[in-house]
């Protein structure tokens, strides 16, 4: 349990400014690309 | 589906890429990011969230989806010196020109619909009504379509697991994202120079 939390906190520790650029622009693009597209899948109709 | 593969399929080969060519992959770095949030918000509400979207009427749905998708389309339009940024922004005024001209949704043909589901749901489906309350699209029959090619026309091949239909204007959104993650970036000195 313990090195668990180790792990858990070293991982933490490595993100970086760089890793919240990444992935603040991925969710950036997504809600884009989301947003501005407009297909319809078979779960989608007459749901 | 088809959005979200671009998105992903764009990330892998872009820093595969970067990689390849033995440099760090840099992201796209967007202006106006905050635009994004505010222009998508009413299509959460009005078509992702289970919570709301049932609440909404048709009409303000339309709205929502017209309102945040011309707030998407200004951002585009501030961040279109990204590589792609111009083929996703034609294709986001494709399917907007196609839903203005439609009465506010994105107009599914009958025949794609038919190729996507079996004749019992077909029926069950009313021709001029949206399809479900989480879906953009209205069932309508290709005569009465207004720019029939920018509608969702196209369907996935038999054999992919997953079938959808979408519009020449998906495939400009898809192929922009896609790009925007692989392409050659300007210098960053520049970008920085107008972030906010």
């Amino acid at each position: 349990m313990k090195n668990t939390i180790n792990l858990f906190v070293l991982s933490f520790t490595k993100i970086n400014k760089t890793h919240l650029q990444y992935a603040l622009m991925l969710l950036t693009l997504l809600m884009l690309v989301l947003g501005a597209g407009a297909p319809e899948d078979v779960g989608g109709i007459g749901r | 589906m088809i959005l979200l593969t671009a998105v992903a399929a764009g990330t892998v080969a872009g820093w595969g890429f970067a990689r390849w060519r033995g440099i760090a992959w840099q992201p796209p770095i967007f202006r106006a990011t905050w635009l994004v949030a505010l222009g998508f918000i009413p299509q959460f509400v009005a078509f992702y969230s289970p919570y709301t979207r049932t609440a909404l009427t048709d009409e303000l749905a339309s709205t929502s989806l017209i309102c945040s998708q011309l707030m998407l389309l200004f951002f585009t339009f501030l961040n279109l010196r990204l590589p792609g940024m111009p083929i996703l922004m034609l294709g986001l005024g494709c399917n907007l020109a196609v839903i203005l001209a439609n009465g506010g949704f994105m107009p599914l043909t009958i025949d794609a619909a038919s190729r996507l589901v079996n004749q019992a749901i077909l029926d069950s489906l009313v021709i001029g009504e949206r399809i479900s309350s989480a879906s953009k699209d209205i069932l309508l029959p290709e005569t009465r379509i207004v720019l029939p090619w920018l509608a969702d026309r196209f369907v996935s091949p038999q054999n992919m697991p997953y079938r959808f239909a979408f519009s020449l204007g998906d495939v400009f959104v898809a192929a922009g994202a896609f790009w925007m993650l692989v392409g050659e970036r300007p210098a960053l000195s520049v970008l920085n120079s107008g972030d906010n």
